[in-house]
């Protein structure tokens, strides 16, 4: 018995290591094209390791840090992406505290137009979105939270109502007898709990916010402001050639933000799951 | 310390959902409102009494705790803590401090930090603080555990800072909602003699609820017994054990239950009264007499009760119950048999030892037996409201 789940975990891990392999092997491309000189890069040598002749060092970071632009943009994507992540979790957490612990049909109605809002596609809405976005003023980077709170609001919410429900209201029934207000309930007691979610909430709205390109395309003045996944589209732009390596070098310099915020926020989704499950 | 007093307290939940109607799980009056769980529930309570509510599941404690919480609104009548008028309340306005079943410790706080956080509401300087805290801590022996988290803590543990916290405040009333249920029978035994230490050490009025007699019985200076929302009895122990209101008081207090037999109560010409089991005459002692004619007692069909450990065990002869022994649960210094006497289960407790030694008690199932008790432990009820035709 034991043997057999043995034997079967073993397959799983070969089966998982080439999964893995494949999601790697993209990223690996990427990163082995950006160290190459731009001669060497084209459709038929894209698969070949740099050799001493092709290797051509950090040349092409330099070049990608230097382009046009590229400081600037990486300071918006990160003003957009903080932002926009901050007001998420401050304003999903209380929204999802109140519709859970409130139960009437209007918190049900509005925990279901949250949950809806996750199937409605991004294409469906997006022109009226940017004439609107327009309208109000609102196609800068200093307050384009504002549409990405409308946007992250259903998975955000959905996630702190399925993580509220797990915890009993006697804790914070307790907090109300020990004298607090509901507003410090929420900011002593119900923040801290509700931690471990925030930070899978964090993790997974900074991702699709960083990596954005479509909504920062339609929505900002693409002649002033440009976000990373914007500028990356510059480098094979109007002059007639594209400039491979700076461009890998850029995709790689804007990924690897998002792969540090996962790797430090890694280990606390893991706490979260297992805080939950254990009762106490 | 404070005075509560509870007037015509009631509470209605909305008949929200069509579902529950259906289950009938319980027998709660269901109104045009909705479910009436608790109904005009009256009681005084004194400055630094210990009162207990006690009941089976759904009868309304929690329901009727909360409301002096303030974590549950009032429905109607009015609830004074200390002579105010506290219907309307916030919580922390009311100063009651409240221990949870569940603990509901602040898991991301230490044992201090939790036992400082109504402290620091209150904006409590650093250093009465942290004597109020030690001191608790000392009360409750949990000083070595200030610095911990609560899930590093047991559960015996957990219950500790949890009755800390309620107390370093000196609340007015201390509310406690099954504190013990969650703990193991030998953890529940310990914690019970504490809480009656605790009790001696802090002037504050308790109240306490519970589904377990025993810890009813042993913590109460008055016990509130209800059931589906009405309180049935209010009295201390003895009087409750004694005196009985009905038979649901009587069968839900003492354990093992209270015996119960279908009998006749005879008024005879002279005012004086028999009680029919079987075929066999049992004269009640001249106090019951004296009450039942008193509250003018016709004769009836009644309930008798008995308990089991008022039951005398006797050799053969004469004005005798007979039955015959099914089950033997061997106690240690008793033994419980359980005794099927005319199709029903009789449980007697007979002694192990006695002042001449071991008894000779050995009751094999299905020996005859036979057995009788005297008229001063009888209990009657009556059959139509069940109600002690005594009281
Ligand atoms: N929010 C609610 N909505 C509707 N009915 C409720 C609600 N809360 C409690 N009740 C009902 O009120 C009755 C009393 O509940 P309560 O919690 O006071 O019982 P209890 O005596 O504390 O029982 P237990 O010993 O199981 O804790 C129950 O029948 C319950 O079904
Ligand atoms: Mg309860």
């Amino acid at each position: 018995m034991k043997e057999k789940t043995r034997r079967i975990n073993r397959l799983w891990s070969v089966v998982m290591f080439f999964v893995s392999v494949l999601y790697m092997y993209p990223i690996f491309m990427v990163l082995m094209n950006s160290l190459k000189v731009e001669s060497a890069i084209s459709t038929s040598t894209a698969f070949e390791l740099p050799t001493a002749e092709t290797f051509a060092g950090f040349a092409n970071y330099e070049n990608a840090i230097n382009a046009q632009g590229f400081l600037s943009s990486f300071f918006y994507t990160a003003f957009i992406t903080i932002t926009s992540v901050l007001a998420i979790l401050f304003f999903c957490s209380m929204f999802a505290w109140y519709i859970t612990r409130v139960e009437t049909k209007v918190t049900k109605a509005l925990y279901l137009l949250c949950a809806f809002s996750m199937v409605v596609p991004f294409q469906m809405v997006m022109f009226t979105l940017s004439s609107m976005a327009d309208t109000l003023n609102l196609d800068t980077p200093w307050v384009l939270w504002v549409i990405y709170l409308g946007f992250g609001a259903g998975l955000a919410v959905f996630m702190f109502c399925g993580f509220m429900r797990s915890v009993p209201v006697d804790i914070e029934e307790a907090s109300m007898i020990d004298g607090s207000s509901p507003l410090q309930t929420y900011f002593h007691i119900v923040i801290p709990l509700l931690r471990p979610t925030m930070v899978s909430v964090a993790i997974l709205e900074a991702m699709w916010i960083w990596n954005d390109y479509l909504l920062p395309t339609l929505i900002l003045d693409i002649n002033k402001y440009r976000t990373i996944s914007m500028l990356i589209q510059f480098f094979r732009g109007s002059y007639g050639r594209v400039e491979m390596g700076p461009m890998m070098a850029c995709i790689m310099l804007a990924i690897l933000p998002i792969i540090i915020v996962y790797l430090v926020g890694q280990k606390h989704i893991i706490k979260g799951v297992v805080a939950g499950a254990v009762k106490g | 310390m404070a005075e509560v007093s509870l007037r015509h307290i009631e509470k209605v939940y909305p008949n929200t959902e069509k579902k529950k109607k259906g289950e009938k799980k319980s027998n709660l009056k269901v109104t045009e409102e909705g479910v009436l769980a608790v109904q005009d529930f009256n009681l005084d309570i004194k400055d630094r009494e210990f009162v207990v509510l006690v009941g089976p599941s759904g009868c309304g404690k929690s329901t009727t705790l909360r409301m002096v919480a303030g974590l549950e609104e009032i429905t109607r009548g009015e609830l004074y803590i200390d002579g105010k008028l506290m219907n309307d309340a916030a919580p922390k306005d009311r100063d009651i401090a409240m221990v949870f079943q569940s603990y509901a410790l602040y898991p991301h706080m230490t044992v201090r930090g939790n036992m400082e956080y109504p402290l620091k509401l209150k904006k409590m300087p650093k250093e009465e603080m942290n004597q109020r805290v030690e001191q608790a801590a000392e009360i409750l022996g949990i000083t070595q555990y200030l610095d911990r988290k609560p899930k590093a803590l047991s559960g015996g543990q957990r219950q500790r800072v949890a009755i800390g916290r309620a107390i370093v405040r000196e609340p007015k009333v201390l509310l406690m909602d099954e504190p013990l249920s969650n703990l193991d029978a030998k953890l529940r035994n310990q914690m019970r003699a504490e809480i009656i230490k605790l009790r001696e050490r802090i002037d504050t009025t308790f109240i306490y609820v519970t589904h377990d007699q025993t810890e009813a019985m042993t913590l109460g200076d008055r016990i509130v017994i209800m059931k589906d929302g009405v309180i049935q009895q209010v009295g201390t122990p003895q009087e409750v054990f004694d005196h009985p209101a009905n038979l649901f008081v009587a069968g839900f207090i003492g354990v093992p239950q209270m015996n119960f037999y279908d009998a006749e109560l005879i008024r005879d010409g002279s005012g004086s009264y028999t009680v029919q089991v079987e075929n066999v005459h049992i004269v009640p002692s001249e106090e019951k007499q004296a009450r039942l004619r008193q509250n003018g007692v016709e004769s009836q069909s009644i309930t008798l009760g008995v308990r089991p450990e008022h039951i005398t065990l006797l050799g053969e002869g004469e004005n005798m119950l007979h039955g015959a022994v099914e089950v033997t649960e061997m106690m240690g210094s008793a033994v419980h048999l359980h005794v099927n006497f005319g199709g029903r289960d009789t449980i007697i407790i007979a002694q192990t030892m006695s002042l001449e030694g071991r008894n000779p008690v050995h009751f094999g199932g299905g020996n005859p037996i036979s057995f009788t008790f005297g008229g001063n432990v009888i209990h009657m009820f009556s059959k139509k409201d069940e109600r002690n035709l005594e009281a």
